[in-house]
Parts: structure tokens; sequence; C-alpha cells
């Protein structure tokens, strides 16, 4: 994390003999057959020394900054009679525009100053300094690493472009780092914001007018101390120092390059024909792993440029395809530069990669067989150099996950948990944003899943209240964190509904599911869904007042096995029932839900105060007095019986009772669903227990 | 990580081993009865290992290629003949271009070498490779270490004491140093013994085929699973002391994300009664949905999960390993910095699921992104000139393109300290002045003459007019009246 590569110093020298020219010229003016006429044209231009230092440092710190977005800083000086800091190590001065800003308000050098006052030094003694000031990186690492502190190192290189007087000159700016160094360690042992510098790479380049000798000699890399190295490279101004400060940046910073090859594109003057052009990507070196341990580089159509020190692995543009099935085998995706950023080539290359398609690069291959290794893609505005495994795969014929443990059930609940995963899903939360609870997001995720999976059974024949969609309201309020009246409500409202179903003796689900036969009777099915539901929301009732609320509804509203007892019996015994619906209204000490009640009777109608309550039942929204009977004599929530009596209610429970009285209800009417009874259900549930028992499915 | 294991076949392997009991065994037959253990280990407990057998004395050869065929390993080792002498080197090479014929360079491989530790003597010898490892040129160059990651496990069927008697234990040792990797040697402890062997390749499975076992979390679900192939601790460097980081066996769901691919063809999957396995049930949704799920495996430490399907029949679950670090895939941004979408005022993700909060834009965008100004190359400064003139001879219907390309220019001329550029192109600017066509539109020369004159400040350096921020607004002129 903290390499030399942390930190990058650049001196640049602003004295007078910068702005001497470079001695290449450029034509600019490039002037057509047609208007070439009589027109003088213009003498071309010439960069001075300090332009091509300053255009070849910019390109250096470009690819720099599109491969490593963070933590590859860049500090930037100008040096001449003192020294101009353009920037700081903070991550929101690392950019191009910072910088040509910057260099905009100094300008170039003023060749009237007087030379004797102006030294590249001012400007290397503050890098060092700047070297020992602290990054946003090292602080936080710093401060993340109490107890290990001195674990995070600062070591840091300074390339220094500057015009030297002879090989005596450098090894005085040597020395005076070295001394440099050592005087601002001492310092940085008693500052929070400094740090000792353990290692520094002297990087200095002499640049020379075209068509001069050089008074200064390459050296390469050496050791001046075991706390600083230095190198010397003499190089001519122009296209050398551009090419030099390419390679740099490639050694710097572990980058290679791969040379795109036959990429077709559309002619500029004819629309209609097409050529194959060439593109240069810079990458980090890993990109070619493949390459470089098989020893396969030449193999793999590298070439050698210019100097021999420059090398490009060639891969080919593939027509691109939509399916995406090669990623699979992706192991790598690595951030790219194009080397000529501007040319039409280039942009022509990452337009296309930006507007979301995706290239193959194919590898020429001793053999003459072809194979795919590379894909060019963009993720978010960001080019990316994809390695694709084009090896045989040690993940090749995997076992299906049937062949597993639970691989053979088949009941799971498949599209719930889609579901659940979709409300889980994660979106970027700004760092910026703080919860109160002072927990992260994602660990506000986790603690959401922790919350959702309290219950969660996993297939469908364990679960009766996930497969019925009356419960979903609740189901869904009672994972959430907080609850509102509102929610409470809806829940409430959501119990009520079950209530009004097991009165009605509408089916559960649970017979359905499986291959059991008939499975349990309803009653006993109205047992397991009530347990169910209370399980579920027990599991949250400690989380807050409002979900204890819930649950004390359910315990409230559901009917107690022996209660279900009786109702078989209920056809011939009204008055008793009648009395302990009394004796359980007296029981009823929950404040809460009679509060709740209470708060309803606001919201609904006022006038028919016993009817509220049935009315909370989203399902069942006609009038009472629609089906009197059913309203007031079967499963009453306890809590209903403790409000007032409306007039019409005990009119009507007087008249049905009376009525009631003179005959016995026949047991088709009384268990009926919808006014419809199935004929002889004992013979089918007594086979399918049968067939239960012997845990065989038939059917 | 596929299995290589290299069996030495020489005459020496051959050598009675004195026991107590009647029956007489060769060392090479403690060697076969270790690896026959190791096979059976692998066969139960680590099917998905790829293994190959090679076999080696002053030649090497390939007995079974790759293969997760255990009794066709174990059939081999049963048919072993014996050769003439070691030659380590040889076979070393050989088990390079085996490795690298089947998976490439990048795939790393465990090298299981079984010898009895006599390494061959002159030319061949081991001794005799490691003492002239300076003095080979490009072409002979020692197989080690390999050009793939590799763990060499030295299996010796004879004890430390043995060995040390001679140079073999120095020679192994160099062998292992030359590797590169953290293998290891293994020697029998006591007398060489079926008993002792045993317990040293025992050793060996416990180091290196134990399989990974873990347990997935999310919330309250949890399956216990074995990963395969074992991930490995990694180091990360670059720092003052590396710390090796390994994935803790507690993995935790994070959450899902939504990725590009969909599959539309159904597992078959077969009735039968077990209990339910929250993984099965995950893998199933993440299938269906064309879903990721995100996993926790330590601190700053992240993969995901998904369904891979090799066929059209059968899928599996895939764990895929992130590097280490906060932010593993750029277009995420932070892992820690994802929320879960209920906080979110509106679901980002659409309410018919129709858009993404994904990828993520940086906030400084690339260069190749923005139009950045190069001059680097003639080329470059030529085509921005031109563009410019080009622009020059349209107004003033190309008025806001001319401007704009000019203030490009101007920018990057006084970033660069290129006041020469400023002067030239103000003169071209000039020039094109007075051959403007009779046709010309009077506000063409108008416009010309103003950004020449604009450019000319700037090239003083004049703060006032050359200032990186400011840009040459085009002159206001009315010819409508």
């Amino acid at each position: 994390m903290f390499s030399v590569a942390h930190k990058t110093v650049f001196v640049v020298d602003h004295c007078p003999y910068m702005a001497e020219s470079s001695r290449q010229q450029v034509e600019c003016d490039v002037l057509t057959k047609s208007r070439a006429q009589g027109v003088i044209p213009l003498a071309p231009v010439s960069k001075s020394l300090w332009t091509c230092a300053v255009e070849c440092s910019m390109e250096y710190c470009r690819i720099l900054y599109d491969i490593y977005p963070r933590n590859k800083l860049v500090n930037y000086i100008v040096s001449d009679s003192e020294f101009h800091i353009l920037n700081s190590w903070r991550q929101e001065d690392q950019s191009i525009q910072e910088l040509m800003s910057a260099l905009a308000a100094v300008g170039p050098p003023n060749p009237r100053e007087d030379p004797e006052c102006c030294s590249i030094l001012h400007g290397l003694v503050a890098a060092v300094e700047s070297l020992c000031k602290i990054t946003e990186l090292q602080h936080e690492k710093r401060t993340a690493l109490m107890d290990t502190a001195e674990r995070v190192a600062n070591r840091g290189r300074i390339i220094c472009l500057t015009n030297a007087k002879s090989d005596t000159h450098v090894r005085m700016l040597e020395d005076c780092i070295q001394e440099t160094i050592l005087e601002q360690n001492k310092l940085a042992g008693g500052s929070d914001r400094l740090m000792a510098i353990q290692q520094c790479d002297l990087v200095l380049v002499h640049i020379y007018p075209q068509g001069e000798d050089t008074l200064v000699s390459d050296r390469p890399k050496k050791e001046i101390s075991p706390l600083l190295t230095s190198e010397v490279h003499s190089v001519r101004a122009g296209r050398h120092l551009a090419t030099k400060l390419n390679i740099l940046v490639q050694q710097h910073f572990d980058l290679a390059s791969t040379t795109i090859t036959n990429i077709p594109m559309k002619e500029e003057q004819h629309a209609n024909t097409s050529a194959n052009y060439d593109v240069e990507l810079l990458h980090h070196r890993d990109a070619h792993l493949e390459f470089f341990k098989s020893g396969d580089l030449h193999m793999a159509g590298t070439s050698t440029r210019e100097n021999g020190l420059k090398e490009t692995i060639t891969l080919k543009w593939c027509t691109p395809r939509t399916n995406s099935i090669e990623l699979h085998y992706c192991t790598g995706a690595y951030r790219i530069s194009p080397t000529d950023v501007n040319s039409r080539p280039s942009s022509c290359l990452t337009n296309f990669l930006l507007n979301g398609r995706s290239v193959l690069l194919e590898q020429p291959r001793k053999s003459g067989s072809k194979v795919i290794s590379h894909m060019l893609s963009s993720h978010g505005g960001e080019i990316f150099l994809h390695v694709l495994n084009s090896n045989r795969s040690i993940l090749e014929d995997p076992p299906s996950i049937s062949e597993g443990c639970g691989g053979r059930v088949t009941d799971y609940r498949i599209t719930d948990f889609g579901e659940f995963m979709k409300e889980n899903r994660l979106t970027p939360v700004s760092e910026s944003s703080h919860d109160p609870s002072g927990k992260l997001p994602a660990e506000r995720a986790k603690a959401q899943l922790e919350r959702h999976t309290r219950y969660w059974p996993m297939i469908i024949s364990q679960t009766t209240i996930f497969n019925m969609q009356a419960v979903v309201p609740l189901a869904n309020l009672i994972v959430k964190e907080t609850l509102s009246d509102e929610d409470v409500l809806t829940c409430q409202k959501t119990v009520y509904n079950l209530v009004d179903m097991e009165r009605k003796n509408d089916p559960l689900p649970i017979s359905t599911v499986g291959s059991r036969g008939k499975g349990p009777k309803r009653d006993e099915q109205y047992r397991i869904m009530w347990n169910e539901l209370e399980t579920l929301v027990k599991t949250h009732a400690g989380d807050t007042d409002r979900h204890q609320r819930v649950l004390d509804c359910i315990i409230a509203c559901r009917s107690k096995p022996p209660e279900e007892e009786e109702r078989k019996k209920r056809g011939r015994k009204r008055e008793e029932r009648e009395d302990r619906t009394e004796k359980n209204a007296t029981k009823d000490t929950d404040e809460k839900s009679w509060q709740d009640s209470e708060r309803l009777k606001g919201l609904l109608d006022k006038e028919d105060q016993e009817s509220e309550v049935i009315k909370d039942s989203p399902d069942s929204p006609e009038p009472p007095n629609k089906k009197p009977r059913v309203a007031t004599e079967e499963v009453q929530p306890p809590e209903r019986a403790k409000g007032p009596v409306s007039l019409l209610t005990m009119w009507t429970n007087r008249i049905t009772m009376a009525n009631s009285r003179k005959h016995q209800e026949f047991v088709g009417r009384v268990n009926s669903v919808n006014s419809k009874f199935e004929l002889y259900q004992q013979l089918k549930d007594e086979n399918g227990m049968d067939v239960h028992e012997n845990g065989k499915a038939s059917r | 990580m596929p299995t290589v294991v290299l069996m030495d076949v020489s005459l020496s392997m051959t050598r009675p081993v004195s026991l107590d009991g009647s029956e007489e065994f060769q060392r090479k037959n403690l060697a076969v009865h270790g690896l026959n253990m190791l096979f059976e280990h692998m066969s139960s407990n680590y099917r998905l290992e790829f293994t190959t057998l090679m076999a080696f004395s002053s030649l090497w050869e390939l007995l079974v290629p790759f293969t997760r065929d255990y009794n066709a390993l174990q059939e081999a080792l049963s048919n072993l003949e014996d050769y003439d002498k070691t030659c380590v080197e040889a076979a070393l090479q050989g088990v390079s271009n085996v490795v690298q014929q089947e998976w490439g360079s990048a795939c790393p491989c465990q090298v299981v070498l079984v010898t009895d530790g006599s390494l061959g003597i002159g030319k061949g010898s081991l001794r005799h490779s490691l003492q002239t490892l300076k003095q080979r040129g490009d072409e002979k160059k020692f197989p080690l270490p390999f050009p793939f990651p590799c763990k060499l496990y030295i299996m010796c069927v004879a004890n430390a004491e043995e060995l040390q008697m001679s140079d073999a234990m120095d020679n192994l040792e160099e062998l292992l140093r030359l590797s590169g990797g953290d293998g290891q040697i293994f020697t029998v402890e006591g007398t060489l013994c079926m008993k002792s062997v045993q317990a040293m390749f025992g050793r060996l499975i416990d180091h290196a085929y134990s399989p990974f076992l873990a347990v997935l979390h999310c919330g309250n679900l949890s399956a216990d699973v074995q990963v395969f192939p074992r991930p490995e601790p990694v180091v990360i460097d670059e720092e003052v002391e590396p710390i090796p980081r390994t994935v803790s066996t507690e993995i935790d769901e994070v959450g899902t994300g939504t990725t590009d691919e969909l599959e539309d063809e159904p597992s078959a999957s077969q009735m039968a009664g077990k209990s339910p396995n929250f993984c099965v049930l995950l893998h199933g949704s993440l299938k269906i949905e064309g879903m990721v799920a995100l996993v926790q495996l330590g601190p700053e430490w992240y993969g995901m999960l998904y369904s891979q399907a090799d066929s059209k029949k059968k899928s599996n679950m895939m764990l895929s390993v992130f590097e280490i670090g906060p932010e593993p895939l750029p277009w995420l941004g932070k892992i820690s910095h994802l929320g879960p979408i209920s906080e979110a005022a509106e679901n980002p993700y659409g309410e018919d699921d129709n858009k993404s909060p994904f990828p993520l834009q940086p906030q400084v965008k690339r260069s190749y992104a923005q139009n950045v100004t190069v001059w680097i190359k003639a080329s470059g400064l030529q085509t921005d000139v031109q563009k410019i003139l080009r622009n020059a001879r349209k107004l003033p219907d190309k008025t806001q393109t001319f401007y704009k390309e000019l203030n490009r220019l101007r920018k990057a001329a006084l970033a660069f300290g290129f006041w020469e550029l400023l002067k030239g192109v103000a003169d071209l600017l000039e020039r094109e002045c007075t051959m403007l066509p009779d046709s010309a539109h009077p506000d063409a020369a108008f416009q010309l003459s103003h950004a020449a004159q604009q450019l000319k400040l700037a090239s003083t350096g004049d703060s006032q007019y050359a200032a990186f921020d400011h840009n040459i607004v085009p002159m206001h002129t009315d010819f409508s009246s």
C-alpha cells in the first residue's frame, strides 16, 4: 500500500535557461492545395524546454490518474528563485485540471530573470519536505492501526525535470537531497503531521535541446544511502522526452502495453469505406501475467519499438458479441489509458466502449489457432481490460447442486426467496449521510437481513401463513425495525381478517400442499396457522412496544384449542358459548388492544360502535346487518364484548337467539364455507389420516 | 488447485525395508501405500481436485493425465515398474510442461514429489543440477521456479537422520527454496515402516488436503458449505510487514445485487425426501432472478455467490472471491457503504425493476472520457489548429464551436507555457480575416479580429488576459438593424 508509488513529487525546473527553445519545430499551418496560392505559410512554432517538460509530465500524470484514480498521489513543484508548490497530497487536488490551472498561473520561465538566484535546489528541498507530509491515506491507516502505527510506511519518489550543468552538478544535487532527508527525518519525529522518509527514489531527467550534445551522462539506479537511490536519464527535449516519461510511468507503476490491432473504422473522408487501425493501451501489467510467466511474449505478437525499451503485446479485435457467457471465466479487470488519447482511432475505440459495447480480443498463437484471451468493456464510465481464462478450467464439470444436501427437496420457496432478495437489495449510500445508530450502511443491511429471517420457513410444506395472501400485509410489516401506529393498525386488521376467515371456515392452503392426502381437519389447520403466526410475530415482539402490540392482538384474537373443542358443539350449546364470550371479555385486560379499538372508533363509523370492529377487517366491507348472526355470534374478538353494545346489535342478538332455540342448526350449515358444505368428509378425513400415518403418498 | 504426483521409480526405491515382521517391503511399497491413502482421502473429501500421476527415473512418463478418477490413479500405482537412476531436474521439467499444457501458467498447482532421498549421482543428479545453476544459458534453465504458482511437497520415504548423513537434505531444501512457494519437506518420523509412512502422508493431508468447511449466513438462515478449491490465504505486500489474510470460515451474506446474465434453462431436480438446505434455496432463487449475492469473507474482504451452469442440466453455486479491500469493484463504490433499499426514499431499482443504482460514475472523468488536450505528437497540435481554422471559415454559423475550440487551445497553451503558439494562431486568424471572400458575413471579420486580439493579449502573460479560467467570449455584434 505504501510503496514508493504512493507519493510522487514532480520537481520541474523553471529557471531562465528552461525558456530556451527545444529546437523541435512544429508546422501547425497545414495549407491545402486549393488555398496555397499567394499565401505565406506561418513560420513553424517550437516548444521551449519548459513546455516540453510540462506537457510530458502532464502526460505522465494523465496516464497515472486514468489507471490509479486513488491513492497514487502527485505533488507538483516548480523551482526558480524560490519553490512554488502547485498542489497538495489531498485527493481533491489530484487531477489534470487542477495542475493545468496552477501551471497556467506560473507561466513560462522568465528569460530575463537573474540566473544566479535561480536553482532547482529550492524545489528539491521542498520535495523532500513534502514527502515527509502525511497523506490522507497514511493518516487514515495510522489512526486505524493505532497499536501498529509503525507499520505504515513513508516512501516516495522525486522526478526532477531539469537542465543540469554536468555530472558533478548532478552529484551535488544528490548530496543535497541526502542531507535534506536526514534533516527532515529528525524534524518528522516530533510531529503528528510529518513522517520520516524510509525510502526515496530520485529520478533525475536531464533535458537538453535538439542538436546539442549532452553534458550529463545516463546512469542506472544506484544506492546513494539506505534512504536514497538515484538514477539519471539524459534526454533530448521533444518526442524523446515524451517517450522516456511514458516508459518511466510504466516502470514506476507496473504498467504494460497492449496494442489492439485490426480495428475497423470508417474513414473520415470516405464514409463508406473502412480501414483497419491500431490503438495502444496501457494498463497494469498483471493483465499480461499469462504471457510473462509462460515466456510466450514473442508468440503473442510482442514488438519492440524505438529505443528497445518499450514493448507492447498485440491482440486482435474480434467483432463484438452480445452474450456475456465468457465473463464467467474472467480472472481480472484492469483500468486502461490510451497512449495517444486524442487520436481519432483511440477516441473511436474508447467512445465505442463507453457507449456500453464490449470487444473481445484474440491472441495470435504460434500454432496458428486463435484464442480469445482478453475483453475490453466499460463499467460506469471507466474502461477495463478483462483477462479471460483461455486454458482448461479447474472449475469444469462441477457437480449439480441437486446432488448435495437438500438437493432433492422440491418445494423450496424459490419465488418467495426471490422476492426476499429483491427487498434486500443494496444501493449506494452517500458517505456523508450519517445514521443515528452509528452503523455503516452495510451493517444496517445485515441487520435488516437478520430481522427478515427470524422466521423464514424454507419449503412450502413447512408453512401455512406464507402461503396465504391474507397474511401478507402483516408479514411485510412485522419485520420492519419500527412500526407506525398505522402499521400496527394494518397488522391488527390482518389478524381480524384471519379471525373472520376462521369464523367463515374458509379453507387454508395447508391441506392442498404436498401429497399427504386430505391433511388435518379445518380447526386443526387454523390452530397450526395461528401457532405459526404467533411464532413469526413473537420473534419480533421484543423490538418495540408496537411490535408487542401486534403479538398481543394475535394472542387475544386467536381461538384457543379448548375453544375449538367447544366450537364443534356450538350448534347445541349456544347459551354456554355466550357465557364464555362474556367470561373471556372480563379476562381481557389488555389495555393496548383496548386503546387500539378505542382509536378505531374515532377512525371509523362513530354511530355504530359495535360494528366498527367488524369493519376493521378489510375483507368484510359489507355492513354487519347483512349477516347479523355471523357478526354477533361467531368468534368475537374478546375485547369487542367489553365495548358498549348498540341497540341494533342487542335486538339482532335477541332475535337470533330466540330463533336458534327453536331448532338445532344443521351441522353442514354451521361448518359451511360460503354456504357450501362437502358431504361425507369423515370418510375422506379418515382415509387421509390413514395415509398420513403410513407416511405414504397416495393420490 | 490441481495436484501433480511425481513418483520416483528409480532402482533405489526398491531397497528393502528391514522389518521385524515376516513380510519384506520395498520403499516403493511404502510410498505406494502412502499415495493410496492420499488418493482415498481425496476421493472422499477432495473429489473435485484434478490429479495427475507421473513417474520418473532418468526419464519421465505421464502415467495418468489430470483426472478426478481416483480409481484410475490407484490402478496405475499398482502397476509401477522399476527403472534406472534418479534425475530430478528432467522430471521437474516434465511437470512444468504437463501443467502448462493443461492449465496455462496462471493456475496454481501442488506438486507432490515422492522419493527416497537418494537423488542420483554424477551428471543428472540433483546435486549436479544445483551446482551448475548459475552456469546456464536461457535454453537450459533449471525448471524451478515454475512459471505457474506452485506449492512443492517433498515426501521422503526416509527419516531425517538418514537424509542428513548425506547432502540430500540440503539439496532438497535448496530445491524447496528455488520453488519459491511455501511448500514443505516431509520425512518419516522414527523407524521406516508402514505406520510411520502413513503418519507422514497423514500430515500432508492435514496440511494441504483438508476440505474447507464454512458456514454461510444470511441473517438467521444458514448452511454448512464446503468451498472448493480451498480459498488460500492472501498476503498483502507493499506494507512494511505483510500480514497474511485468510478467508473467515463464517461467511456473511451482505445483500444481493442484480447481474446482467439471465438463464432460462431450469435445472432438472429429482424427487426425494431430504431436509431442506439454505444453499439450495438461495441457489434456486439466484438462478431464477438472475441475481448475485454479496458475501463478506473477512474484514474488508468480499466475494459474490451466483448460480453457474456448466451444462444445461447441471448448475451449482459458485463463489467468486474479490481482491481484498474496501472497494473491490469500483463501480459498486465502497461495499461498506451499500445500504438496504428500504432506507431509500424511492426504490432505486424502480417499481418495475427497470433501473439500477449501479454502476457508480467516478467523481473525476478519465482522460478518454473528457476532451483533454495533448500535443506530444505534432499531429495533435495540428489537428487542434486546423479545427479552429475550419470553424473560422464558417463564421458566424460556427461561432459557438469556433470559440469552444479556441478556448480549449488557449487553456492548454497557457498551462504549457506555450505563448508562442498563441501568437501564431492569432496571426493565422488575422490572415484568415484578410482572406475572407466578399460574400462572407460581416460578422466573420469582427469575430476573427476579436479572437486574434484576445489571443495576443493572453500571450503577453498579462494576468488580466492570461487567466486560466477566463474564456474568450464572442464579440457582441448586432447586424439586425
